[in-house]
């Protein structure tokens, strides 16, 4: 062993010193390089806050969905690398995190938001920096943004058929109508239009009632106390239309069931519920009520049963803090939207966004809903199927009834 | 569609009125109806009710059981149809045993979910072993009485062997008979109905008052006319008791969120944002003790909240014991930086969970003694998870004043908040009585935690709901005294539940806001404020 001296100390230093130095050179080398190498996916979902439970398993998704890809050769020669952040339910912190993904991490495209609200704060960001942004909820329609890929159905082709399957002989002819939503534009907006649906169906306005609560409320026993006395007054049968998001679904649904009251006598339309939303419950007291959504778990046919196996899998592999045999709707959305956006960068042979919207036109992609969904030149709306899901013991919804085919979208509202 | 009406109602008068005593249920047909589209599935279940009263009890037994099926989706249409049991497969039409258990089940739509569970409660009524089982069915005929046939009633009273069963039968019989041809027996269901005081009930009788008897028939108006006085005077009272419950039952959780915090507020004058997250821990404690239960001790699972009682007490009294010890001690004579650490601690907390156990609702077991709940009078309600809390919270309410009241700890306790300098030259360890202090206010949390399992959803998140109005409760109420506590949280609990059904859950928090900064502009000391001197 060689003695430590003066020399040898000095040398080991410059070595380090050197060494230490490099890093800091480097970085104009890594971005050059980077720019041929993966191409960067920003996801916009939040890990904490009252959305963490359903939020945070799309940063899975999006990431199996990417994995998928990147295992067939990826896209025009890149791989696709998924960048994940926290909103933290702070529906501000979505644009700001959204307008750092787009200007400093350079992603080629964002997916994300849940509620709305979240939503209308990313528009200006993603319009101002002409971004892209794979939006996987069901929503209130009456927008319209190029830079925007509304993923899911807007009321046109989710909530009206479900009404109207409620106000036919083959539902339960619903002739009243008790809305119940979280004090915010989503609930807003859908319970306007459902107005309007009514009013041009010739109901009066006698027949319907309006609550809103706010976020994350959940001592709903004098709401249901409320909807108890609505439902026995005379007029024909009362259904609840339930827009209230996020932990404030399971506590109403809970204290509904509580006071005693069943589907056969009030049935309940949730439209933001999914199976995460019964986790805890006991579900055997609300079997019958209902949802509707573009996706359900027991959808029949391959592509699904194929989705199941990967996602059940991906929990496996790297211990994602999610069940492994539940899927929602926006799950599948939002595995729909990375495969449409490769589907579109691979047409155009870019990353560019104004070149991918141009190759939007006519795409088409296996949904694991079993419909084949696809978009147009016309907008930036993908059509999706319809189903209307019953729920079960077991807390899952059965698909109670499904659309035929893919109704086309129609993002402004007649009413 | 008015075809599909008229033929489901030729159904339903022909078998009805075919007036053969015993005529037996065309098993097979109506199996073959029940595998069919939603349609024939209507069909099924209106021939099932619209039998049973005059089919043999051999029939009505099968009745049940198929329609119990259908409810279940255990009904498999295979060729033949069978019906799925853990004891193995039974053919749906002869109930003997069969070999496969293949094919769909065919879902309820939401229209013949009640027409089957008519008909399972129908044939029970016929078919049921027990008395409790047949009065179960009655119970759920009543609601729907008028749309069954009367005669249903009078051959269950015929056959009901149990005096005060058969009562009952005939007296839903009578409320059955509201539009029948006979004046004097509408009168008599007109009677009958305004007993019980619901708005069901209410929307019944007024209906009548378009009837053409009520212009005609003198008697028949005074007895629609006093059974809506009737019905009206008793929906009256119970909606204040509704009111009173849902008031009491809102009071009753705002107390137990904000008992731990009055004392630890009140004594040491800290502001522990951690608070919601030691109601977090006390409800993952609880969450813990039912899964060790569930492993070890399955008998006593339906139990495990009364178990988890002192557990989770000493659980979070510790975690607060060791937050004091190594945090807050420290920091005493900086309340900012008291605010500052016990937010990071509760971001910490909340964050460790996440990590650990994951974001997702607890999935807690209802015991059998907690679910649903009892219709007192006319639509007033008691929820069996609600009187738990309330029940826990007087419960808690009266041991902490006991321990405060009654106990050297407790005497303490009121000498330190009352003036700390004093209580230190007469000899009391401060600092240990802050540490026992702080470890009582955390365990009271936790007890929270424990009280809310059955109410509300145990996520990570679900402290930080509870930490604004709990401080809203303290300070109302005047810091450190458990009287003050109890009376605000009545006060907001009661006043909230008032103006809800007038403006809106919105609002109402808002309105409830502004009348505690009026009421602290008016006494910036709460209600009861500690006659005493702090530093």
């Amino acid at each position: 062993m060689s003695k430590f001296d003066r020399r040898s100390f000095l040398m080991t230093t410059a070595g380090l010193a050197a060494g230490a130095a490099l890093p800091l050179a480097a970085p104009p080398l890594i971005r050059s390089a980077r720019a041929a190498g993966p191409v960067k996916l920003g996801c916009l979902f939040s890990s904490s806050g009252t959305m963490a439970n359903l939020e945070g398993r799309m940063n899975f998704v999006a990431k199996m969905a990417a994995d998928e890809i990147n295992a067939a050769g990826g896209v025009n020669g890149s791989t696709i690398e998924v960048v994940t952040s926290d909103p933290a339910s702070d529906w501000p912190l979505y644009a700001q995190i959204g307008r750092q993904m787009l200007a400093e991490t350079k992603v080629a495209a964002l997916f994300g938001c849940w509620t709305s609200v979240s939503r209308k704060s990313v528009l200006p960001v993603v319009e101002q920096n002409d971004g892209l942004l794979f939006y996987p909820l069901h929503f209130e329609g009456d927008e319209n943004s190029k830079n925007v890929v509304y993923v899911n159905s807007p009321p046109a082709s989710s909530v009206l058929p479900a009404v109207d399957y409620l106000m036919s002989p083959d539902g339960v002819e619903a002739k009243r109508f008790f809305m119940i939503g979280s004090d915010y534009v989503w609930p807003r907006t859908i319970n306007k239009q459902l107005k309007g649906y009514w009013k041009s169906k010739g109901i009066e306005e006698s027949a319907w009632k309006e609550e809103y609560v706010p976020f994350s409320f959940s001592n709903f026993q004098t709401i249901v106390n409320q909807i108890r006395a609505f439902a026995d007054a005379p007029g024909g049968k009362c259904v609840v239309v339930l827009t209230v998001v996020g932990s404030s679904i399971p506590d109403f649904m809970r204290e509904f069931a509580n006071q005693g009251i069943s589907s056969s006598d009030v049935p309940v339309l949730g439209l933001d519920m999914v199976e995460a939303d019964l986790e805890g419950l006991d579900t055997a007291k609300m079997v019958g009520h209902l949802n509707c959504w573009a996706y359900l778990q027991q959808a029949k046919g391959d592509a699904n049963v194929k989705f199941l196996k990967s996602w059940s899998d991906y929990v496996t592999k790297t211990g994602a803090p999610f069940k492994k045999d539940v899927a929602i709707d926006p799950m599948v959305s939002t595995y729909d939207a990375v495969h449409l956006w490769a589907m579109a960068a691979k047409k155009a042979g870019s990353f560019d966004v104004p070149e991918v919207r141009k190759a939007f036109d006519g795409l088409s992609f296996d949904c694991p809903s079993g419909y084949k969904i696809g978009m147009t030149a016309e907008n930036n709306y993908v059509s999706r199927g319809v189903f209307i899901g019953s729920v079960n013991e077991t807390q899952g919804f059965d698909v109670l009834w499904q659309s035929p085919d893919t109704p086309k979208p129609v993002p402004m509202s007649q009413y | 569609m008015t075809r599909f009406i008229r033929k489901a109602a030729a159904i339903v008068l022909a078998i009805a009125f075919m007036a053969a005593p015993a005529l037996a249920l065309d098993r097979a047909a109506i199996v073959a109806q029940a595998c069919g589209g939603p349609g024939s599935m209507t069909e099924a279940a209106a021939a099932l009710t619209a039998g049973v009263a005059t089919a043999s009890k051999d029939d009505a037994a099968w009745a049940a059981t198929l329609s119990g099926a259908a409810i279940e989706r255990t009904l498999k249409c295979g060729s033949p149809p069978v019906i799925a049991a853990p004891a193995g497969a039974r053919d749906a039409a002869t109930l003997a045993p069969a070999t496969s258990a293949d094919g769909t089940s065919p879902l309820l739509s939401l229209k013949n979910r009640p027409l089957f569970e008519t008909a399972r409660a129908a044939a029970t009524l016929f078919s049921g072993v027990t008395q409790g089982e047949r009065g179960a069915a009655l119970s759920a005929l009543e609601r729907r009485a008028g749309s069954l046939p009367p005669e249903l009633f009078e051959k269950a009273a015929d056959a009901e062997t149990d005096v005060g069963l058969k009562e009952r039968i005939l007296g839903v019989g009578q409320a059955a008979l509201l539009n029948s041809p006979d004046v004097s027996k509408r009168i008599s269901a007109i009677e009958r109905i305004s007993v019980s005081a619901d708005r069901r009930s209410l929307t019944q009788v007024a209906g009548l008052k378009t009837d053409p008897a009520y212009a005609t028939d003198q008697a028949f108006k005074a007895a629609v006319d006093a059974g809506v006085a009737s019905i009206e005077r008793r929906l009256q009272i119970s909606n204040a008791l509704n009111t009173l419950y849902n008031g009491l039952s809102f009071a009753s959780i705002l107390f137990m969120a904000s008992a731990g915090l009055a004392i630890i507020f009140g004594l040491m004058g800290v502001i522990n944002l951690a608070q919601g997250e030691f109601i977090m821990i006390g409800a993952y404690v609880t969450y813990a003790v039912q899964e060790v239960l569930r492993a070890a001790a399955p008998d006593l699972l339906d139990w495990y909240l009364i178990v988890a009682i002192p557990i989770v007490f000493l659980a979070t009294a510790g975690v607060g014991v060791f937050l004091e010890a190594t945090l807050v001690r420290r920091l005493y004579t900086r309340p900012l930086m008291t605010l500052l650490a016990t937010w990071a601690v509760s971001l910490l907390i909340v964050n460790l969970v996440r990590v650990g156990v994951g974001t997702q609702n607890l999935q807690f077991v209802t015991p059998s003694w907690m679910s649903g709940g009892h219709l007192l009078m006319g639509d007033f309600i008691v929820t069996w998870n609600r009187l738990f809390a309330i029940v826990f919270a007087a419960a808690t309410l009266v041991l902490t004043w006991v321990v405060l009241k009654r106990t050297p700890l407790g005497l303490n306790i009121r000498a330190v908040t009352q003036n700390r300098a004093m209580a230190g030259c007469l000899g009391i360890a401060t600092r240990r009585v802050d540490m026992m202090a702080f470890g009582l206010g955390s365990g009271l949390a936790g007890l929270a935690g424990l009280a809310l399992c059955p109410i509300y959803n145990v996520n990570p998140q679900m402290g930080s709901n509870f930490i604004v109005d709990s401080f809203m409760v303290v300070v109302l109420g005047g810091v450190g005294t458990l009287a003050g506590t109890v009376i605000a949280s009545l006060g907001v609990g009661q006043i909230n539940v008032l103006i809800e059904p007038l403006y809106g859950a919105v609002a109402a928090k808002v309105i409830v806001l502004l009348m505690i900064i009026a009421f602290l502009q008016w006494r910036p000391d709460g209600l009861f404020a500690v006659k005493g001197r702090r530093k």
